[in-house]
């Protein structure tokens, strides 16, 4: 109970610090910023490719809704090559304006670097200037760790819902029949995805933080780390999908060489990196929304505890 | 006596203590030990490099010895929360954390300590250092003589059973630094205080004990008279005259005397054959009666003499210790 007060007190204590810091502020803003430009880039390309759409169907004589299907099958398969093959999860996300998921995507992507940024001296930035020490006689160090963990995850989800509520606004005025309904679902999911999949590499920010006592090594040493999950996510989805392509061929020919093991090893690759998984924390089905929030917070948690292993014993 | 009663009796112990850097390259405190008992003053002692913060370091619980024991009020200092409301500490070199004004820094800090009455205990503490203008104002703001005040207010805040202070009044003007030895002076007797100076005078006037360290190794541990062998030795200061240095050894009593100095005269004595007043009158007289005027007299070496002495003396740490 002690602990949990002290946990809530140093969360309390830093999310007021940091909401009043300029640099965070500055951040915030940033990211903002890099987020409406992204949105104003893809307002842009959507607006060019739905112009060219509406010229081509009255050059041909044709009506919107004589095309609608092919419209939707060529967003059918844009989704499958941006998210997943998964039936369910296509379906669900064909009734979210394009502009909502490609612009989701894209700050998937940026988040982590953001949150690296963000958070890369929650521990080393006190251990440095040994301001730690006015804490660690007052509190357990794991509170410490807990603390300032809960206050990024708690800027982050302020900050993607303000994202995610700018983003829904421009997709509602670029897309007049996405209702006010189907809006707040989208937000609601987009946020909660967005959340749960900060948990993980916040969780991370934590535990490189906590690895120096320069905060410049930690953001360096965040930075390469995610570097790292890219790499061997990208290296695991290209040689699964060599697999998955070796064994269709050779469903149609049987007499074909199976690609080397080598393969399916480096296949695995993928499941290393929390970006694997940020597909299904759109699905419409709870349980696998669920299953992998639990991967993230096991991500989340095994940061957290290596965090601490380094916190607990290192000299402040 | 019982471990409970002994733990009792001590406030804190170091036993056998060593805290080596670099792979035991470098030994900050070499096989150290010392205890503190309840209510007294405690000085650690010595020149740079001797151990003393981080010894200081490691009854905090900022570092964790190589070797050995060091438990406050009976804890060890690195269990997780042992000695939560119950320590007191001012490091020497911890910047105050930016971002936030100094009357919230304290009221968050007494907070995080379970202090009933948070921002009253952090505003009084504040008062005690003479420093209520601080509160809200941003540490980047502050001097350095104010950062260490409001860092000496934080480690007062709540009046916890034990005060470690590491440096307290470096970098202070005159008068500061003599509130702030008020503050300790004050505090002498309800908690046990420990502090670490490089200020010999200020810890000859605020300790009852003192330990002095040197290159990692504890070289004497007493009280400050046993240390300067005040009740066997005094100086007197020598304005003009002829000092009669064969008169003065042959006094009763007298173990031996010397002039290390032209205006210095130093007398050793035997207080079992001679005490104290009978002694230093005894010389006083010999030598006005020979026409030397004399401008003061000091009883023991000063404690600085004695830290001087560091580098000939052997290290006598285990003997000292098991004596204490």
């Amino acid at each position: 109970m002690e602990q949990l007060n002290e946990v809530a007190i140093i969360w309390g204590a830093e999310v007021r610090r940091a909401v009043r810091s300029a640099r965070v502020i500055t951040l915030l803003a940033l990211y903002l910023m890099f987020t409406a430009l992204v949105l104003m880039g893809l307002a842009y390309a959507f607006h060019q490719v739905q112009q060219q759409i509406d010229d081509q169907i009255a050059l041909r004589g044709a009506t919107q809704e004589a095309v609608q299907p092919q419209l939707e099958q060529l967003k059918q398969s844009f989704l499958g090559g941006l998210f997943s093959d998964d039936t369910a999860l296509l379906e669900s996300l064909a009734k979210v304006p394009l502009i909502v998921l490609l612009t989701f995507k894209v700050t998937l992507f940026f988040l982590p670097m953001y949150i690296a940024v963000m958070g890369f001296d929650q521990i080393s930035g006190e251990i440095g200037p040994r301001s730690i020490r006015y804490l660690s006689v007052r509190a357990r160090r794991s509170s410490i760790l807990w603390g300032k963990y809960l206050s990024q995850a708690t800027l982050l989800g302020g900050l993607v819902l303000v994202v995610d509520l700018a983003v829904i606004a421009v997709a509602r005025w670029l897309t007049p029949s996405f209702q006010p309904l189907a809006m707040a679902t989208t937000l609601l999911k987009c946020w909660l995805a967005a959340t749960v999949f900060s948990l993980a590499y916040v969780a991370l920010s934590s535990f490189c933080s906590s690895l120096f006592r320069s905060a410049a090594v930690s953001l360096i040493f965040n930075l390469f780390a995610l570097f790292g999950f890219w790499l061997v996510n990208a290296i695991g989805e290209g040689a699964s999908r060599v697999v998955e392509r070796a064994a269709k061929l050779a469903e149609e020919d049987p007499s074909l060489e199976a690609p080397s093991k080598v393969y399916t090893v480096l296949g695995w690759l993928q499941y290393a990196s929390p970006s694997h998984y940020s597909t299904n924390l759109l699905h419409p089905h709870f349980l696998k929304f669920l299953g992998t929030t639990g991967v993230y917070a096991a991500f989340a948690a095994a940061f957290l505890v290596m965090g601490y292993a380094v916190l607990r014993r290192r000299d402040l | 006596m019982s471990d409970a009663r002994e733990s009792d009796a001590r406030a804190i112990e170091l036993r056998k203590v060593s805290r080596w850097f670099n792979g035991g390259t470098v030994k900050a405190v070499d096989d150290v030990s010392f205890m503190v008992h309840p209510g007294e003053c405690f000085g650690l002692i010595g020149p740079n490099g001797a151990g003393k913060t981080t010894s200081f370091s490691m009854m905090c619980g900022y570092l964790r010895p190589t070797h050995g024991q060091v438990r406050v009020m009976g804890e060890d200092p690195g269990r997780p929360g042992a000695l939560k409301r119950r320590l007191g500490a001012l490091p020497q070199d911890a910047v105050l954390p930016f971002g936030a004004k100094v009357g919230w820094l304290l009221t968050y800090w007494a907070r995080l300590s379970g202090l009933p009455q948070p921002e009253r205990e952090a505003r009084e503490s504040l008062e005690k250092m003479d420093l209520a203008q601080a509160w809200g104002m941003e540490p980047q703001e502050l001097s350095h003589g104010m950062g260490k005040r409001v860092a000496m207010a934080q480690a007062m805040m709540g009046a916890p059973p034990v005060l470690l202070l590491d440096e307290p009044t470096s970098g202070l003007d005159p008068k500061i630094a003599a509130h702030v030895r008020g503050v300790i002076r004050d505090a002498k007797g309800r908690q046990t205080v420990v502090v670490s100076s490089h200020n010999l005078q200020e810890l000859e006037e605020l300790c009852d004990r003192v330990a002095i360290l040197d290159r990692g190794k504890l070289q004497q541990v007493g009280t400050v008279s046993e240390l300067t062998s005040r009740s066997a030795e005094f100086r007197v200061q020598i304005a003009r005259g002829t000092v009669p240095l064969e008169a003065v050894k042959a006094l009763k009593g007298c173990a031996g005397a010397s002039l290390p100095q032209p205006a210095m005269l130093v007398v050793q004595y035997d207080a079992k054959v001679s005490p104290d007043e009978e002694m230093i009158t005894a010389t006083l007289q010999l030598l006005i009666g020979h026409g030397v005027f004399v401008l003061g007299v000091t009883r023991g070496r000063r404690l600085e003499d004695r830290v001087l002495e560091l580098g000939e003396a052997p290290v006598v740490a285990a003997a000292v210790v098991s004596a204490s």
